[in-house]
Order: C-alpha cells, then sequence, then structure tokens
C-alpha cells in the first residue's frame, strides 16, 4: 500500500533560523509523534521547512510492518482498521499504544542537529557516603570501562549497593559533557532513584521519565527512565546504563537490546546491573569482552539469609476452603508474636484475594497489594512506619523495597511465575538493614522445581565468595 | 478482524479456549477477553431510564476501558463487548441506527466508535442521522444544552417513515443526545423510537 506523505516545499536553509533553546532542548534526541508535540504546529512546520527535523511514517511497511517508535515487527501486536482521516486501510502498533497510538498516516519527528554545548553544564558530585572496598573496586572497573567506550556488567548480590556504585562513573561521564541515560523496567525504581540522584548531583538538570510524568524543562544530561519511555529516545545517549536488567522475562530481552540499541548513540557502551543476570547476558559479556565486576558481599559485610523450603501440600484447596494452610498459620504467628513485620509472596492475584480476608481476621492491619493498586505506595510506607503488622503481594514487590528487619515467605514457591531470579530478588528483601542483616526467608511449596533449587545454589554461591 | 485473537485485549494473559465448541455450534463469536477481566465489569440490574436500556455501569473497569477505547483510540477494543452486544441485539426487530459521530470528530478519532462496536458484535445497521454540530455536549452547562436548537438531521425521511428504530450509543449521560435524535426521527415520521446503550454514566 502506497502512502502519501505531504511533501513541503523544500525552501533553502536560512541560516538565521534562531532555534529556540526550548525546542532544542526537547526535541534533542528525541522521536516525537508530530501532531502531538508541546508547540504549536506552525512553528514546527517552520523548523521542519528549515531542516531542523527529518520526518518519518510512524509504521513502516517494507521490508516488514515495523513501528518506528518501538521497533516491534510482532505482526499480532498490529492493527489494521480502515482509517476515517486518510480514507485507507492504516495499521497501528498496540505495543506503545499508552504513549499515544499512531498509525500509518501519522508522522514523527526526528531532530536531525546534535545539542550544540556552548556552555557545558557544570557539575558537582554532593555524596557524603563512603564506599565499601567492593564498591569501590566496581565504581572503578565501571568507570574505567565506560571511558574505554566498553560494555560492562555488574553482577551484585541484592543488598550491595549497586546505586552508590553508579555514582563515580556517572559523575565522570557528565563532567566529560556525555548524555547519560539510566533506564529500569519498573517506575519504582525510577520513582526511587530520582531524589537520590538530585541530591547527589545538584547542579545537574536530571530528567525522570515514566508513564505520567509531569513535563520537565531544560536539557537533561542525565535522564532516568522506564525502559518502556526509551521509545521516545533516539540516537540520544553517550552512556546507557540498564538497572535491574533481570526484570524483564526471558522473552523481552531481544526487545530490550533493541530499545538500547536505538537510543544510544553508535559507539556509545552499555552497563548492565543486576543481582541475577540471564544466561544471555552472561554469554555476550564472554563473548564481547565486556568489563564485569562482581559483588558478593552486602555494603553491611554480612552473607544472605538463605531460604528454607517448607511443604505447604494442596495450599490452594486449603485457601479455597477458607482456612489458612497450618504451616503458615504457625509462621504468621510467629511473626506476629515477635513483632516482626513480613510480607507474603502468592503467584496470582485471584489466590491472593481469597487469602486477604482469613489473613485481616487474625490481624485486621494486613492488607494486600498488587500492580494495579493505586495505594501500593502508601500501603509499603505504612508498613515501613509499622503502621500494618504485614503485607501480602504479588511480584510486585520484588525489588527495590527495603524494610528493617522484614520476614519474608512465598506461598506457592513452585509456581512458574517464581522463576530463580524472582526468588532471589525476593530473598534479597531479607536482611539488608546493617542493624537486622539476619531474617526468616521461607518458600512454602507444593513440590520443589529447579527454580527453587537454582535460586538457593545461586545465593550460597555469593556467601562461598565472601570466604 | 486480521487475526485470531490469542490473548485477553485488556490484560494480555493468554485465552484458554475450549477448542471452539460453542463458536462452531452455537455459532457464537469468539471471547476476547478472560474471566477476571470480565468480572470487572459491573452489569446493570434495573433499567432507570424509561425508553432506554443500558447494560452496564459506569466504573473504574468502564472508565480505563473507555479511556483506552475512545481517547487512546484503540480499535481492537471494539471486540470486548462483541458477545454481549450480540445477545441482546441479534433478534431485533427495529432498524438499528447508530448515532454518528460529527465529520470533524470522526477524522480525528479515526474510526466511528459506536459503529465499531456493532460491527464487532455482527450486528447490521443504519445510518439515518448526520450530526450537524461538532461541539461535545459534556461541555456545556444544562441550560445550554437544553436550549441547543438541534443536534441531527435525517437523510432521507421517507426511509424511516413508519418504522421502528432502536437507537445505539456506547455511554449514556445526561440523555441529550439520545433526546435529540428521537425527536429528529419522529419529526420525520418514525412510529416508535427506543434507545440502548453499553453504558449508563
Ligand atoms: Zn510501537
Ligand atoms: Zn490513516
Ligand atoms: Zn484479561
Amino acid at each position: 500500500m502506497n502512502k502519501k506523505f505531504r511533501s513541503l516545499p523544500t525552501t533553502r536553509r536560512y541560516k538565521g533560523l534562531l532555534v529556540e533553546p526550548k525546542i532544542r532542548n526537547f526535541f534533542t534526541g528525541r522521536i516525537w509523534l508530530r501532531r502531538d508535540t508541546p508547540f504549536p504546529q506552525e512553528k514546527i512546520n517552520t523548523y521542519i521547512q528549515h531542516h531542523y527535523f527529518e520526518v518519518l511514517p510512524a509504521v513502516l511497511d517494507q521490508p516488514i510492518r515495523q513501528c518506528r517508535r518501538c521497533l516491534n515487527t510482532n505482526s499480532r501486536k498490529f492493527v489494521s482498521f480502515h482509517c476515517a482521516k486518510c480514507g485507507e486501510i492504516c495499521h497501528y502498533c498496540r505495543y506503545c499504544i499508552t504513549m499515544g497510538r499512531m498509525c500509518s498516516c501519522d508522522e514523527l519527528l526526528l531532530w536531525k542537529n546534535e545539542h550544540p554545548q556552548k556552555t557545558p553544564q557544570s557539575h558537582t558530585f554532593h555524596w557524603q557516603g563512603q564506599l565499601t572496598k567492593n564498591q569501590a573496586r566496581a565504581a572503578q572497573e565501571l568507570t574505567r570501562s565506560i571511558l574505554q567506550k566498553n560494555n560492562h556488567l555488574i553482577h551484585a548480590v541484592c543488598g550491595a549497593g549497586k546505586t552508590e556504585v553508579l555514582f563515580p562513573a556517572v559523575y565522570e561521564a557528565l563532567q566529560l559533557g556525555k548524555r547519560v541515560c539510566i533506564a529500569t523496567p519498573r517506575t519504582d525504581v525510577v520513582l526511587e532513584l530520582f531524589p537520590r540522584f538530585q541530591q547527589v548531583f545538584p547542579k545537574t538538570c536530571i530528567h525522570a521519565y515514566y508513564g505520567n510524568a509531569p513535563q520537565q524543562q531544560g536539557f537533561a544530561q542525565l535522564v532516568l527512565a522506564t525502559t518502556h519511555q526509551l521509545y521516545r529516545f533516539e540516537n540520544a545517549f553517550d552512556v546507557m546504563i540498564v538497572d535491574e536488567a533481570d526484570a524483564f522475562p526471558y522473552t523481552m530481552d531481544e526487545a530490550l537490546q533493541q530499545a538500547v540499541i536505538k537510543v544510544k548513540k553508535k559507539e556509545a557502551p552499555t552497563a548492565y546491573v543486576t543481582a541475577t543476570p540471564s544466561t544471555t547476558l552472561l554469554t555476550r559479556k564472554t563473548k564481547e569482552q565486556w568489563g564485569y565486576s562482581f559483588i558478593a558481599r552486602r555494603f553491611h559485610g554480612q552473607p544472605l539469609p538463605i531460604p528454607t523450603f517448607q511443604a505447604l501440600w494442596n495450599y490452594e484447596k486449603t485457601f479455597q476452603k477458607g482456612q489458612i494452610p497450618i504451616k503458615l498459620r504457625n509462621w504468621l504467628q510467629q511473626k506476629l508474636t515477635n513483632n516482626e513485620p513480613f510480607l507474603i509472596f502468592f503467584p496470582t492475584i485471584d489466590l491472593m484475594e481469597k487469602a486477604i480476608p482469613l489473613f485481616q481476621q487474625i490481624d485486621a492491619s494486613i492488607a494486600a497489594v498488587h500492580a494495579e493498586d493505586a495505594d501500593r505506595k502508601e500501603k509499603v510506607v505504612e508498613l515501613r512506619n509499622e503502621q500494618r503488622k504485614g503485607l501480602l503481594t504479588t511480584t510486585i514487590l520484588e525489588r527495590g523495597i527495603t524494610i528493617k528487619n522484614v520476614q519474608v515467605a512465598v506461598v506457592g514457591a513452585e509456581s512458574s511465575i517464581f522463576t530463580a531470579s524472582a526468588l532471589i530478588q525476593i530473598s534479597g528483601r531479607v536482611g539488608r538493614n546493617k542493624d537486622f542483616p539476619n531474617g526468616d526467608i521461607v518458600f512454602f511449596h507444593h513440590g520443589i522445581t529447579a527454580e527453587m533449587d537454582l535460586a538457593k545454589k545461586r545465593m550460597l554461591d555469593f556467601n562461598r565468595q565472601l570466604q | 478482524m486480521q487475526q485470531k485473537i490469542t490473548h485477553c485485549l485488556i490484560c494480555e494473559r493468554s485465552l484458554q479456549f475450549t477448542f471452539g465448541w460453542k463458536e462452531l455450534f452455537k455459532r457464537e463469536l469468539p471471547k476476547m477477553i478472560c474471566e477476571s477481566c470480565e468480572k470487572k465489569f459491573q452489569r446493570i440490574e434495573t433499567q432507570e431510564e424509561e425508553g432506554t436500556v443500558s447494560l452496564f455501569h459506569y466504573n473504574e473497569t468502564m472508565k480505563d476501558f473507555l479511556h483506552r477505547y475512545k481517547f487512546l483510540h484503540d480499535i481492537l477494543l471494539a471486540h470486548v463487548f462483541n458477545q454481549v452486544l450480540q445477545q441482546h441485539l441479534k433478534h431485533e426487530k427495529s432498524i438499528i441506527v447508530p448515532i454518528p459521530m460529527h465529520v470533524d470528530s470522526l477524522k480525528k478519532r479515526t474510526f466511528a466508535h459506536v459503529d465499531e462496536l456493532l460491527k464487532a458484535a455482527h450486528i447490521p445497521f443504519e445510518h439515518h442521522l448526520i450530526k450537524i454540530t461538532g461541539e461535545q455536549q459534556s461541555l456545556k452547562s444544562r441550560q445550554e444544552r437544553l436550549q441547543t436548537p438541534q443536534l441531527f438531521e435525517i437523510i432521507e425521511h421517507s426511509k424511516i417513515r413508519n418504522k421502528n428504530i432502536l437507537l445505539i450509543d456506547d455511554i449514556y449521560t445526561t440523555g441529550t443526545t439520545i433526546q435529540h435524535a428521537k425527536r429528529a426521527l419522529k419529526e420525520a415520521g418514525a412510529m416508535e423510537v427506543r434507545a440502548f446503550t453499553l453504558i449508563h454514566g
């Protein structure tokens, strides 16, 4: 099918067009829907006439159908329909639709000019903390890799303090005028990192991008973004850092890689930070000779609490009958008696919703949280403030949260949603505080899976490295 | 539609198929959403408006659905209610007439959302109305709405004279749209005009 894109009259580039900083700051490194910018259409048209933008079709048809914004080519994710705007059959991508639907007759804008750093931003580094020996070594190795434009993998135990490890390398890169992006799959993690980076780099213009983030002013030399928001950037960054790279399901590996390649400049190095690197990542590390840092020691120096396995046969039926399985009930009673906060992970929302009234009969302050729960953050804060005894949760709380002296149970640890990497992250919630480096982590199960064994083995490996 | 839907249109969970028994023998349309999403929509037990039947309450899930369908323009979501709309409308004897969109809004949205709901449910319909004002009813005060002279024109009077008509809209909020359409059709000689909306706001 042939789409006719309106070809604009080619005016010779008028050198005198004074580029507004607002426009330049906004569009540098961005790929944006033409009819939906925060600027008046006429203004955008003027810049197009002066060749500041490349105008691209939103959906490519050749050689295969591809979304030009997120690069998705999965045909299941495209919808074809008779479009009342252009009068033809149009196609749109459902993969990135939450950022505004774009169909075949829509156009994307790509800013062609590099951002001229006439007056480089000045940066300061405000951090009073002290890196442990392990952190310092990893920080040095990461900085070296980035300066040499080499990729890098930081493989760090949960609770190693990996954000601090990033600070020196990020500072170094910023001072050299490089644009840095830290991407992570979860909005919660972006929201947690944003104030920390603002504190450490008080003079740096930092933007945080996640779903429904407010519009931010200026040219951000440091960008924190959910991996989903990366789709709105292209050829933008001199340094890419992918945090919590393992939070993706395995099938997403490729989509993530593609997104990373798209948003970074060609020569730009990428660093991955994770407690549970996938085999793909480890293979690439070896094959492509990336830099590598391994931190087995938690920042407080104590070993990881190791999970114990407890059979909880037919727990689903017991919940169906309106009872809490006896072993789980005993565990709960013990935590309540000791007055220790707890998290209990469930494999599905359905099972959790069946269970929550039973727990609330025992203690009314117990609440349940899941991904679409609008009050998730408040409930976690209430747990931290000891206003709640404990929470039931789906895997949504598997990472990013730190609660002093928290005790953790996994119900149905054999379920397929609990991969080794998820179980390691969940176990990693325990013993993070230096005053409470121990804690209980129990996998309640209806049969032991290979993933459970693997998770335990990986954690024992970390601890073995300490000796 | 272009292809078989294998995942819930709302939550993306993979759909459990019962080997298409029902589809084959009862000629039912395929299910497009999972059970847990289906449960979150709330059916209306007792009708509130005279002469208008509505199927669902405007709860959070429905709000979210309408947002994704009408404002994010995800036309595929027209299929979410395919089965329930088909059940309700397949034996309808009156002429089914969707509330039309103004031509400017149609261009902007790229599809007529009421038409698409009906198409997804395999319900035949006819257009007999033209929307003559592009202004949104919900942006006006009650006073202004009542004073609005006429929102619709009839395409061809002879086609509706002495006919029974069932008007279809996505949501019943103030009732103004339905009232205007009813009046226009009655004045043009239609016999009985009832209305049906997916949602009661
Ligand atoms: Zn896309
Ligand atoms: Zn079109
Ligand atoms: Zn669903």
